[in-house]
């Protein structure tokens, strides 16, 4: 007898590739009860002590399907994104990842699920890092730099709390800026949950911070003042050396937000009296996605045995071979219980990885050149904007970094969606506001971008 | 393996000596104690002038894979501060009841409720 083609199950077929059963687990019934049978137990529930209390008794409604359709529906689930040219930004920048990021990290050596810190067997990987934590120290000119953690808004989080196991003098108060994003504020106040620590936003003038307004806010219980350059709305703060000086006036710590492309260009913080950076460091190595980012932390040697997250050193080994290994573990939870200096328990290597990758690969002249670059395009895009008949740009009067904020008449929203008719997103910021985000990997389409606007508002 | 352990001073069994000093106690780890950690690589102490309860922690020692508190063995304030050993923390191996000093406190306690030299070396 023949089957029509129609009525095959393909699901069926593949599975009986692999398994009766699971097509992803290729134990079949009579192995499983072996294994069982093997360990003295009479099903697979027994192996784990979960408490009946936080059981999931009901079934999670996945039928199983072979690998042939999981790809089948991914790529038809994929096709319904809408493939626009992204002007977005507001945090989420992609800079062109070179082919070869992916040509090494995707190595079975590097590319595994599990974090590798067996300094025998993963000598490679530790190396990786130690020149990651290198190129962060260099950029951000401080002595120290761990080897990442999970994001921008985590590693804020932690650098508000060594702020207060290192400040001798008492205090509780953590000062942000008001152009700071609501969801990194939200992680920093879920972080301090549990601490004494409060924190507060202080007034900014034209998007930057003025020093006379954050003076106001200054007394002795201020533990970290943070600031950001750029800022959310690409600009570029001036007053980072004055807000130093404050912060060492009044013995605040001093935590400046930014990312390895900007701090190519910008101020070095270390030369302005920053105590810590964090930020994201995925703009080099990862393309905007989801969310995931990779959080850089870098800090004064002052603070070395405060430092969260992992640390790799370099050393010797017993034949003097220059050897790396991670360092300073006392601080950490395996060993220090309680009193470690953060709970985190894993990073972002292989992100850190692809970053330390992407920076070797651009070299020094590299980076700068990136950063020229995203500083040259968007004041070359906000002047062309500010031509066109209700369009005013960029908003804020000063220089600016890979983003600026545009006035626009009559409604940014709509502004928004007709733009999206053409194959453009950008941010609108309330009715009267969009924010544009400008860097090597929408260039070539600025050009474009400024003639539809130019349509769109006629 | 026998371990120093100085006739002129007291003990905790948690490893602090206490030597009565002529206006304050000084206080440090016992020979027995820097073997066990290992080699030392940090001590963090407090500062002169902050106040110290006795039986609670006051500073932590950090060998190359263990960290470990450092227990009061008198109340009172912190006279004296070992600066050397902030450069320097082998001297705490090195010469434990000597240059390996960790602080001095000013106290009215007595030493009485801390070992004595041969009930410390019993317990070692």
């Amino acid at each position: 007898m023949t089957i029509p083609p129609d009525s095959i199950d393909v699901d069926q077929v593949h599975r009986d590739d692999t398994s009766d059963g699971s097509p992803f687990a290729p134990h079949d019934d009579s192995e499983v009860e072996e294994m069982l049978a093997a360990v003295g137990v009479d099903t697979a529930e027994e192996l784990f002590d979960i408490p009946e209390s936080v059981r999931f008794e009901g079934s999670f409604d996945i039928d199983g399907a072979s690998e042939q359709r999981v790809r089948q529906r991914l790529r038809e689930t994929v096709e319904q994104n809408e493939d626009y040219t992204e002007f977005l930004g507001r945090g989420h920048n992609s800079h062109y990842v070179p082919s070869i990021v992916d040509r090494i990290s995707l190595r079975s050596e590097f590319l595994t699920s599990y974090t590798q810190y067996q300094p025998e067997i993963t000598q490679g990987f530790l190396q990786v890092l130690f020149e990651y934590q290198s190129v962060i120290a260099e950029l951000t000119g401080l002595d120290v730099a761990n080897c990442s953690m999970y994001d921008a808004a985590t590693a804020l989080g932690e650098a508000a709390t060594l702020a207060d196991r290192s400040r001798r003098a008492d205090g509780n108060r953590v000062l942000v800026p008001d152009y700071m994003r609501d969801t990194h504020r939200d992680v920093l106040e879920n972080y301090v949950e549990g601490t004494e620590l409060v924190v507060e936003a202080f007034d900014t003038e034209n998007g930057q911070v003025n020093p006379e307004t954050l003076e106001n806010e200054l007394s002795e219980d201020v533990v970290l003042i943070y600031v950001e350059n750029p800022t959310i709305e690409g600009v570029i703060e001036e007053n980072l050396t004055e807000i130093g000086e404050l912060s060492d006036a009044y013995g605040a710590l001093y935590c400046i937000g930014s990312d390895p492309v900007a701090l190519s260009l910008l101020q070095s913080p270390g030369s302005v009296g920053a105590d810590m950076v964090v930020g994201d460091a995925s703009v080099l190595g990862l393309s905007t996605a989801y969310g995931m980012g990779l959080g850089m932390f870098a800090c004064d040697e002052e603070f070395l045995r405060q430092v969260p997250g992992r640390l790799v050193g370099a050393s010797e080994d017993s034949d003097g071979t220059r050897a790396f290994t991670l360092t300073l573990q006392t601080r950490e939870q395996h060993i220090r219980r309680e009193r470690a200096t953060s709970n985190i328990c894993t990073n972002q290597a292989w992100v850190a990885l692809r970053t330390a990758i992407h920076a070797a690969s651009l070299g020094p002249s590299g980076l700068v050149s990136l950063a020229e670059k995203c500083h040259r395009l968007p004041e070359r895009v906000a002047a062309e904007l500010d031509e066109i008949d209700g369009v005013s740009a960029p908003v804020r009067d000063c220089h600016h970094f890979r983003e600026f904020k545009a006035r626009v008449e009559p409604d940014a929203r709509e502004l928004a969606a007709d733009l999206r008719e053409e194959g453009i997103a950008i941010h609108a910021l309330g009715s009267d506001e969009i924010q544009v985000s400008i860097t090597d990997v929408n260039e070539h389409r600025t050009d474009d971008f400024v003639q539809a606007i130019t349509e769109v508002m006629n | 393996m026998s371990f120093n352990v100085p006739e002129d001073r007291r003990y905790t069994e948690s490893h602090e000596w206490t030597e009565p000093r002529d206006d304050v106690v000084r206080i440090g780890i016992t020979d027995f104690a820097q073997d066990e950690l290992g080699d030392i690589v940090f001590v963090e102490l407090p500062e002169v002038g902050d106040e110290i309860e006795a039986g609670e922690s006051f500073g932590i020692v950090e060998s190359i894979k263990a960290v470990s508190d450092i227990y009061a063995t008198v109340s009172g304030e912190v006279a004296a501060v070992n600066d050397e050993i902030r450069d320097q923390p082998e001297l705490v191996n090195d010469e434990p009841f000597d240059g390996g000093w960790l602080i001095e406190i000013e106290t009215n306690d007595d030493l009485d409720h801390l070992l004595s030299p041969s009930e410390y070396s019993e317990q070692i």
